[in-house]
């Protein structure tokens, strides 16, 4: 095969038996890599009611057929599971250079069975692969583990690994990778922390090879223009990151503040990427092949924040900002990195946070709860402290770290928690912004932006704008958006390459790079197929219509203050359209019609 | 009125803000005179042969001018404009 | 005039894409280890830094080569490697001060830049222009010599 290996390897942690196996290539064709492929296996082996922290859960490290070529910003892979925090499918995206080093040993994928008897890493060095010991590194933060392995293996070898928080099972764990990049929601970190799995090491010396290296050099140069010469893809990212996303949803009051209280924060530009660019920005970053280097170098001078790394990207200085009522970047950027350390998801545990002072704030609970922390919104000191109590696993943090919802909850308020399926909502405001709400409430894994992002035609009239106040056309738009990212995720990928090229580009690259045809409207059908697996996965898992919602705040309670003052969302008029765009029937179950159209009757 | 800019134009113009007191009946009228003010690397973000280049946003009163008369949008003294280049995250 | 492969890495995002164009390039799929540039990165301090071979002034992989397989093109001045002269000894892998000589355990052959025959695709896709193919002058040569003695210095205290 082409782009993809072909092959995958699996290991049962609880019998220590390691085994690999070719990979089908009609599968791969259609369920194309990634978050796809990676769906569909779980799909076929486990069952969805199964206990997302037991052994019967699997955990997968999946590439996808463009991870570890140069197609333009296309070096992702996905951990796919079953989600601890949402009990839906999980699929945690993330970059850096840990996907394309799985092929370059010769796999497509990775599926981790059973648990561990006691603390385990996986050393896979092409076809020799070592199940070792990791006593020695248990309890270790992640950066600490990813030297201390490369000190051990090798020094060229990539490393994936929990830290504390995903060794003590948060809901809210992620799984990190060089170091810095993150397969941060859902709470993958927890499953692998249940499976006693420190990290997984891969150094590979293979090849990813092409089926028409002409017609790829052509398709990756055609696009590579595309995305530099976009006056959006081209250079507003490198400069200024994905945080300079703070003013502009400020500016037309759709950031969500106050833990979703407002949609409007009047000091937003301290945190905003314009602040940080200069400020704390050292140089930005890349990822594996990545062409647009939206990633910041930081470094934190302020003694009481001190400290370097990666971020924040704009869900996390807002999550960790504005959604706390806070304007401190130097206190934003360490709980970042405190959330690199530790593995823990930026969003949730921003969203956690936000909550938590909500509920401090109505004094539902009190210092006694808190342990002394003087957690109210405002207090810059209080949530850093929360952050790294939490991923410590001490004190309140120890209830911090279930997430918002179960957070709530233990305290009789779930309505308080800003989640969609037990999981955070980013930072766009769903009353003042149509679109994503409807996303949010139908996302496949919870409250989620990134599979279904109309703030691009929304908000930045990305490829052309629509009214963000309106909901016609919204159920279309974001079934579309759905299924392009879908496709677009399981191929390697990343998001932002859509500032730049569509469908018909990443045909064209798939069709040259693998060798099967791809058309623009069969590519977007692969994801339309994905998304309807991700869908019926969830059914099976218990989860109904009814979880297609948000919370009641948003539907109920307008915004305050700014430019989209009393705004809600409108999200019972926009379901139903949203149902039938998908071919669903009234209570959102895919149809016989629609499931022998994709071909997964 | 009161002008503020962002990401690249607080580049081109080495402002976040700024009270614009020559009169402007129109975003277009505005623009034009900002455009005289600060030059290339300002206009290079927004217009496209005179016209709005279509991924630059432009708010005014915290809505955007796509959504109300483009660049024949009414402005008044009162009336409060943020300007954005072309911009995306995620 | 010559040209040199000049090294920015304050521009270096590490992408890596210039492991990928080089692999393709001389092998034909993407294979970075077969790469003949390598990018180090630093990821506490999130630094990166390309490297290939230097071309230096008195190359000790030259010096070390028995049966003078590498050896400096007087038509270019760029140090060049004559495969089929090559025993596979490895003395310039062992010689290279920076690494930029290393040996292919799959393919079985040394791994040394040979700037693509005068276009370096390395240079080409880096997409922040850390890497330049440029004139080689007297400024350019003062200013490569004083990042590779940085490099060597930095490597020395690894």
């Amino acid at each position: 095969m082409h782009g993809w290996i072909g092959k995958i390897l699996r290991v049962d942690l609880g019998t220590g038996k390691i085994t690999t196996e070719a990979l089908k290539p009609d599968l791969a064709r259609d369920y194309i890599g990634a978050r796809g492929l990676g769906t569909k296996y779980m799909y076929d082996e486990v069952d969805p009611t199964v206990d997302p922290l037991s052994p019967a859960n699997k955990l997968i490290f999946a590439s996808g057929p463009m991870t570890g070529t140069f197609a333009p910003s296309a070096g992702r892979y996905d951990v796919v599971t079953k989600g601890p925090l949402t009990g839906t499918i999980a699929a945690s995206n993330s970059g850096g250079a840990w996907g394309p080093e799985l092929k370059y040993a010769g796999y497509d994928m990775l599926i981790l069975e059973g648990r561990a008897a006691k603390p385990v890493y996986l050393w896979i060095q092409d076809d020799k692969v070592e199940i070792r010991d990791a006593a020695h590194l248990w309890g270790k933060d992640v950066p600490e583990t990813t030297e201390a392995l490369n000190e051990e293996t090798a020094a060229d070898a990539k490393i994936a690994c929990i830290g504390p928080a995903g060794e003590k099972l948060s809901y809210i764990a992620s799984i990190m990778n060089d170091m810095q990049r993150a397969a941060g929601r859902t709470g993958v970190g927890a499953v692998m922390g249940s499976k006693n799995l420190k990290a997984v090491v891969v150094r590979g010396t293979g090849a990813v090879t092409v089926a028409d290296k002409e017609a790829f050099l052509a398709a990756v140069a055609k696009a590579s223009t595309m995305i530099k010469e976009h006056p959006v893809g081209g250079t507003g990212l490198r400069l200024y990151g994905t945080n300079v996303l703070v003013n502009i949803l400020n500016s037309v009051g759709g950031l969500p503040t106050g833990n979703f209280q407002d949609g409007h924060f009047p000091t937003a530009d301290k945190v905003g990427g314009e602040t940080l660019a200069a400020n704390q920005l050292q140089r930005p970053k890349g990822c594996f092949s990545c062409i647009i280097s939206c990633g910041r170098a930081t470094k934190v001078t302020n003694p009481k924040y001190k400290g370097e790394g990666e971020g924040p990207e704009y869900e996390t200085a807002w999550g960790f900002g504005p959604d706390c009522r806070i304007d401190d970047l130097d206190a934003v950027i360490k709980a970042n990195y405190y959330c690199n350390e530790y593995g823990l998801d930026t969003i949730s545990m921003g969203g956690t946070v936000a909550c938590a002072m909500e509920l401090f704030h109505r004094g539902i609970i009190t210092r006694d709860d808190t342990e002394g922390l003087e957690l109210d919104f405002g207090n810059a000191d209080a949530m850093v402290e929360a952050v790294r109590l939490t991923g410590l696993g001490q004190g309140f943090g120890k209830k911090l770290a279930l997430g918002s919802y179960r957070l709530a909850s233990l305290y009789g308020h779930p309505e308080l928690s800003m989640t969609v399926k037990k999981q955070e909502m980013p930072a766009y405001d769903p009353r003042a912004v149509q679109g994503i709400g409807l996303n949010y409430a139908t996302n496949n894994r919870g409250g989620c932006h990134v599979r279904g992002y109309t703030i691009s035609p929304e908000v930045l009239g990305v490829p052309v704008k629509v009214d963000k106040d309106s909901i016609d056309g919204k159920a279309e738009l974001v079934a579309l958006f759905q299924n392009l990212t879908a496709a677009l995720d399981s191929s390697g990928s990343c998001l932002f390459a859509t500032f730049g090229i569509g469908a018909p580009e990443f045909a064209e690259l798939m069709t040259a790079l693998t060798g099967f045809a791809y058309t623009g409207d069969s590519f977007i059908e692969a994801g339309e197929r994905i998304w309807n697996l991700e869908r019926l996965w969830n059914l099976k898992a218990g989860l109904t219509a009814a979880d297609d919602t948000l919370p009641p705040r948003l539907l109920n309670e307008p915004i305050v203050t700014g430019p989209s003052k009393g705004a809600v969302s409108r999200l019972p008029e926009m379901l139903p359209l949203y149902y039938g765009a998908r071919g669903w029937d009234a209570q959102g179950v895919p149809t016989k019609e629609k499931l022998s159209a994709l071909a997964l009757a | 009125m009161k002008v503020s800019y962002f990401a690249l134009l607080r580049e081109a113009t080495k402002k976040r803000s700024e009270i614009w007191e020559r009169p402007a009946p129109t975003v277009r009228d505005l623009l034009r005179d900002l455009v005289a003010e600060y030059g290339p690397n300002f206009a290079r973000w927004i217009l496209k042969d005179g016209e709005l280049a279509g991924f630059a946003i432009i708010l005014v009163n915290g809505q955007d001018v796509r959504g109300l008369q483009g660049l024949d949008t009414p402005l008044t003294p009162d009336s409060d404009v943020f300007i954005f280049p072309p911009l995306a995250g995620g | 005039m010559s040209m040199m492969l000049m090294i920015h890495p304050d521009k270096c995002t590490g992408c890596r894409n210039c492991e990928l164009a080089c692999s393709m390039e001389h092998e034909g799929s993407f294979r970075p280890k077969a790469s003949r540039v390598h990018v180090y990165t630093w990821e506490r301090e999130g630094f990166s830094v390309p490297m290939m071979c230097q071309q230096c002034k008195d190359p000790a992989c030259v010096a070390v080569c028995m049966p003078k397989a590498m050896h400096r093109n007087p038509a270019n001045g760029q140090v060049e490697l004559d495969a089929d002269k090559c025993i596979g000894c490895k003395m310039c892998v062992q010689a290279c001060p920076f690494g930029c000589a290393s040996w292919d355990f799959q393919g079985l052959q040394i791994l040394k830049c040979d700037t693509c025959d005068g276009a370096p695709s390395c240079a080409a896709i880096c997409p922040t222009h850390a890497l330049e193919w440029v004139e080689d002058t007297v400024s350019a040569q003062a200013r490569k010599r004083s990042f590779a003695a940085k490099l060597k210095n930095a490597f020395a205290e690894v």
